[in-house]
């Protein structure tokens, strides 16, 4: 009874899907009409309950094979549409030409590194401060415990300005300017006006009359970080720079501090870090040393705070200023400095 | 400075290989910037014995000789054994002299290769040395006579005086200028590490302070007087007499040349001798070249001559002219003539060590011509002193002159090294001039004490951020020479006065964190509290105009913020007063810039060969003075070069770029570009160029660059450029952005061609259409445009629709008309049908 009806519903599908006009839509509404949960052959399939099991079995596997002929044959009248659709050997092209590629810019390298560490820092909580680049002698020197006619003003050659004469000859400016040496000068103007705890980077443009090779250009980003509160130590300086560049160079970094002098701080470091390449066991770029030197370092100088107003032996902090340009050669594997500041598009364009 | 490590062994009596040394230094002291082995290399040297010294018959002026070299239980590569025959040219050799012999094979250190030879008919094995062919100095007046006792067959290295050294380059730093720019204070330096206190210093002098040199005693022939003693705190005079001017010992020389300084008489390298040893500069005068006698009635001596010393002098001291220094202030124009030969204009600022009248010396920086030393000298003034290093600086930066005598004394060192460096330089030169010491002056107005800390022991914990025992801090406290006096919680230390560096207790603190050793401190993670950072406005915005400029295809240059003054010319920059370097690196490089276009231009120069097209950027400062201040201003800058430009397409693709960046930072709509007044020596192309106006304040300028200036940079093709200044940029870009209904009713198009003959200008067409349409317009953009014969067409799709319901195609129709009227009779225009 019920082979019956199933061999009929196949005839009767077989019968209609001659008879029509092939198209996407005509196919669905025939899918739904045989198989859908609505159709016939679905009430069949429910029925098939109140059958002995052997009946249950023999009647059950025709309904399933006739189900999937059914579906069979739509997917093939629906490939024969699609196929028929357009000449797929008249569209045919050759993939392995050229794209048009987009008109796309690129960031100097500096600009890479200077927003990674400012990415970095802002996530630690650190704000991002800036100041002039031309300074005058007291932020320059004066407020960071550098005074006139002192030896460590030669650790920096320094561009000064031309004073600007008034036209009876007479000295213009009260001061003595000069392109800045060191983003440090920010510090002194940012403690003028804030009060610790607080914990600033300073990233720009220092100036230093030095003879340039592949290491030294006249010109340079200098990347400074600032932190002062009640507490601070150098195992905090430790930390901190060790996260820092685990951070910006994705790969677990150590740090290293040998003593140094700069007049800022005291006491004072030369900043190391495990070499990149080796992790410290020696090779080639590190010269076997394992390490890389990055910089100076140092605990604030307490004469520093008390230029900016600040009681001594009340805070204490940690600074230091590192050369963006090192890392940047040290991240992308550049051998000379002056590239960056050469205007050239070959370079600028590789990042 | 570079160090001779066998000296610092013998100062600091350690064990330590180089190497070892060098990794504790770097790591606690100063950093070893270099390390280098000096070798002597006599292999095939070796003693031998003179056993007979025969004419040779063919040359007078040679001789044969017979010299035995034992025999080697050794194999060697050098061929010789038992006794050679050796012909030689020196007369200075004698039968039984041991003699230093290179055998065949042998290659000295100038350089020849020893073989078999025959001179003269007469065959010889071999060569006996004079000091110069071994390398050790100039001496060639004959072979070098070892002394009676050195083995036959040995080599002769061991008798050559001569010893294998590790030279060490160390960085020294203004800090510790004053004590370890020395042997000594490196040496100190490695027994503090080694946990010993150091004992080379004034009270325990390794060798015998003599009881005559002590204060009070004093000199028949010289006298000594400070007339600013606010700018030489301490002046030493000693005058030793029958000096004997002679080449130093080798093992002086090789010292000193380990140090690399040269030597060049027994006195001078004294002089630099105790100075390496002690840090103490030093000088030494020739006594009979002063020439200020003086009467002696007018000398009043404090203490006439006795003793033992006085009597041995008293022959001179009727003789002998007297002399006296006076250590003063130069005049006006005064002059001197240097040691180098060059003569010095002076002025009052000036210190200057003279004879009373002339000068002899600039105080602490280098000695005159007319008093130094030579071959003749038979009596001599030595001068150990201490001079105001602020003074010293300012003085050698003036007149340019660096020695290693002002580099020491500028660093300020411990007046109380004088001394110790004149014990030392009388000692040696008794042993190396066979000098006799006549008598010592020692001017001393302001004996210098050490100096007194109270250092807290927990701040020495909160600094460090790790605890050092108690016990630990004194010990290296001790080590370091600083004598320390305990009270509860804290140490009281008394700094020795050749530490002149140590004056707060954070520099104590730094002296025991370095010894201690930093590398045992934790990383800690801070515990001061986290306060949300303040965003910085302008360099967010500078970032973000960077991303858009990138975005829209530019790439990022950074340049110089300096040019050159022709720059300023070429890019009518001129009458722009620029701040100048003082020194420039290069005359290049002497303006300050006051705009970024000339750094910008040398850009496009350096691309146009290597690209037909680019789009470049900069973001920076520009500055300039204004009265007594700086004036600085943050800039943005984009240029474009394209392939090719036919109907001005360069310019209209940079002004896209800057009207898609208004339009990105919200202020499109106040916006307009207005051709500006341009001089003709302007950068900017006269009759292609705007200035960028939102809300009617000027915020920059576009415009080709003046093809007079590409000239003069050797472009060939158009740039055009925009400047916007930043600041501007920001204050009207921030406000917020309010969001606008969507479009709910249909939107109907229209069409419109026209031809315009004359000045009529794209912005005024747009504007009156607008004005016409009312706001029932929603958009009006020009799709076509171009030139003929002097006429302009121009095309533009015009947007109509209505916020509240569906416009019908009559009502847009009867505006059109309007419009189309309006053109025709406003502005003249003849509509395309």
């Amino acid at each position: 009874m019920l082979k019956e009806k199933i061999e009929n519903l196949k005839k009767q599908f077989l019968a209609e899907i001659e008879k029509i006009k092939p198209s996407e839509e005509a196919l669905f509404e025939l899918e739904k009409k045989y198989t859908g949960r609505k159709s016939e052959f679905i009430a069949i399939l429910k029925s098939l309950k109140d059958l002995s099991p052997q009946e249950k079995k023999q009647t059950g596997e025709l309904a399933n094979n006739t189900k999937n002929q059914i579906w069979e044959i739509i997917k093939n009248k629906r490939q024969e549409i699609s196929e028929n659709f357009f000449d797929a050997e008249k569209e045919k092209i050759d993939v392995t030409i050229p794209g048009k590629k987009k008109s796309v810019g690129h960031f100097n390298p500096i600009s890479l590194v200077r927003r990674d560490i400012e990415d970095i820092f802002t996530s630690m909580g650190y704000e991002i401060a800036d100041g002039p680049e031309i300074e005058n002698e007291w932020y320059n020197f004066d407020a960071l415990n550098i005074p006139k006619d002192h030896p460590a003003r030669d650790m920096q050659d320094t561009f000064w300005l031309r004073s600007q004469i008034n036209a009876d000859g007479t000295r213009k400016d009260a001061d003595n300017f000069s392109m800045r040496s060191q983003t440090s000068a920010v510090q002194a103007r940012y403690m003028e006006k804030n009060k610790p705890p607080f914990r600033i980077i300073v990233l720009g443009k220092v100036f230093r009359k030095e003879a340039t090779d592949t290491t030294h250009d006249h010109t340079f980003y200098q990347f400074e970080a600032l932190i002062a509160g009640e507490n601070v130590n150098v195992g905090n300086l430790k930390f901190t720079a060790k996260e820092f560049f685990s951070a910006f160079f994705k790969q677990d970094v150590n740090v290293r501090l040998r003593p140094s002098y700069f007049p800022f701080t005291e006491p004072s470091f030369e900043f190391d870090i495990s070499c990149l390449v080796c992790g410290g066991s020696g090779c080639r770029v590190c010269k076997n040393g394992g390490w890389l030197e990055l910089g100076g370092a140092g605990m604030v100088n307490q004469n520093v705070f008390v230029s900016a107003g600040y009681p001594r032996n009340k805070y204490q902090g940690f600074a230091w200023g590192f050369g963006l340009e090192r890392l940047a050669m040290m991240k992308y594997k550049i051998d000379d400095v002056r590239l960056f500041h050469s205007g050239d598009l070959r370079f600028v364009k590789q990042f | 400075m570079k160090y001779s490590y066998n000296w610092l062994q013998e100062l600091s009596g350690t064990k330590l290989s180089p190497e070892k040394a060098r990794e504790i230094l770097t790591m606690h002291s100063l950093e070893i910037e270099g390390m280098e082995e000096k070798k002597w290399n006599f292999d095939g040297v070796v003693v031998g014995k003179i056993l007979e010294i025969r004419k040779h018959p063919n040359a007078d002026k040679l001789q044969l000789t017979k010299i035995d070299i034992g025999t080697s239980s050794q194999p060697s590569p050098y061929k010789g054994e038992g006794v050679l025959d050796i012909v030689c040219g020196a007369k200075n050799i004698q039968v039984g002299d041991k003699v230093p012999v290179a055998l065949v094979g042998t290659k000295l250190p100038n350089g020849i290769e020893i073989g078999e030879a025959e001179i003269r008919g007469e065959k010889s094995f071999g060569m006996l040395c004079a000091l110069d062919e071994l390398g050790l100095g100039t001496d060639h007046s004959g072979i070098f006579i070892l002394e009676k006792n050195a083995k036959v067959g040995e080599p002769a290295k061991k008798y050559l005086g001569v010893e294998d050294d590790t030279i060490f380059e160390i960085k020294v730093l203004p800090d510790r200028a004053h004590d370890a720019t020395s042997h000594v204070g490196v040496a100190r330096e490695i027994s503090v590490l080694e946990n010993r206190k150091f004992e080379y210093d004034f009270d325990g002098l390794q060798f015998e302070v003599k009881p005559r040199v002590t204060r009070g005693f004093t000199s028949n022939l010289l006298k000594v007087k400070i007339d600013d003693k606010k700018l030489c705190f301490r002046y030493i005079g000693a005058v030793m007499e029958n000096v004997e001017i002679k080449d130093s010992p080798s093992w002086m020389k090789q010292r000193l040349e380990a140090s690399g300084i040269r030597p060049i008489n027994n006195v001078v390298d004294a002089t630099n001798y105790v100075m390496l040893e002690l840090g103490q500069p030093m000088h030494a005068f020739d006594f009979d070249k002063i020439k200020s006698e003086f009467p002696i009635s007018n000398f009043q001596f404090p203490n006439p001559p006795v003793g033992e010393a006085g009597k041995s002098q008293s022959a001179s001291w009727r003789t002998k002219s007297k002399v006296q220094i006076v250590v003063r202030r130069a005049k006006d124009k005064e002059k001197l003539v240097l040691l180098d030969e060059s003569i010095l204009e002076l002025n009052n600022a000036d210190l200057l060590i003279t004879n009373g009248e002339t000068p002899l010396a600039l105080a602490g920086i280098m000695g005159g011509k007319d008093s130094g030393i030579n071959e003749n000298t038979k009596t001599i003034i030595l001068e150990a002193a201490n001079f105001d290093a602020v003074n010293i600086r300012r003085s050698r930066t003036r007149l340019g002159i660096k020695t290693e005598s002002s580099d020491r004394f500028e660093k300020e060192i411990d007046s109380n090294l004088a001394e110790k460096a004149i014990v030392r330089i009388v000692e040696i030169l008794e042993k190396i001039a066979n000098a006799k010491l006549e008598g010592i002056i020692d001017i001393y107005p302001n004996k210098i004490k050490p100096c007194k800390i109270k250092l807290d022991l927990e701040y020495v914990n909160s600094l460090l951020g790790e605890i050092i025992s108690k016990k630990e801090i004194i010990r290296i406290l001790n080590n370091l020479g600083i004598t320390t006096t305990i009270q509860p919680y804290k140490v009281v230390c008394a700094v020795p006065t050749f530490r002149v560096d140590l004056k707060t207790q954070e520099d104590l603190i730094e002296e025991l964190g370095r010894i201690w050793g930093y590398e045992k401190i934790e990383p800690r993670p801070l515990v001061e509290p986290v306060i949300p950072a303040k965003i910085n406005e302008i360099l967010s915005f500078e970032r973000k105009l960077g991303e858009i400029a990138v975005g829209f295809g530019f790439d990022e240059m950074y340049n110089y913020s300096f040019y050159s003054q022709m720059d300023a010319n070429n890019c009518g920059l001129d009458g722009i007063k620029h701040f100048e370097l003082s020194s420039p690196m290069n005359p290049d490089q002497k303006y300050v810039r006051v705009s970024l276009v000339p750094n910008i231009l040398k850009n496009v120069k350096t691309n146009i060969n290597n690209f037909e097209s680019f789009n470049i950027f900069e973001i920076g400062k520009v500055y300039w003075p204004n009265n007594n201040a700086v004036e600085e201003k943050r800039m943005l800058v984009m240029t474009q070069v394209l392939e090719k430009d036919k109907g001005a397409e360069t310019f209209y693709s940079t002004k896209g770029a800057v009207e898609s960046l208004l339009e990105k930072l919200g202020v499109s709509k106040g916006s307009t570009f207005g051709a500006p007044k341009v001089e003709p020596l302007s950068v900017f192309h006269s009759s292609r160029s705007a200035e960028i106006l939102v809300d009617g304040e000027k915020i920059g300028m576009i415009g080709e660059i003046n093809p007079l200036v590409l000239g003069k940079y050797k472009i060939g093709k158009r740039v055009a450029i925009c400047e916007l200044d930043t600041e501007k940029l920001l204050k009207i870009s921030q406000k917020e952005i309010v969001y606008k209904a969507l479009q709910k009713f249909p939107i109907i198009t229209r069409d419109i061609s026209m031809l315009a003959k004359g000045e009529t200008k794209a912005i005024e067409i747009q504007k009156l259409i607008k004005k016409i349409g009312g706001n029932l317009i929603l958009n009006v953009s020009m799709f076509d445009i171009f030139f003929k014969d002097g006429v302009t067409s121009f095309a533009y799709h015009i947007e109509f629709g209505a916020s509240e319901r569906t416009l019908e195609n009559k009502e847009v129709d009867e505006v059109m008309g309007k419009i189309v009227a309006g053109l025709e009779k406003e502005l003249g225009l003849e509509i395309r049908k």
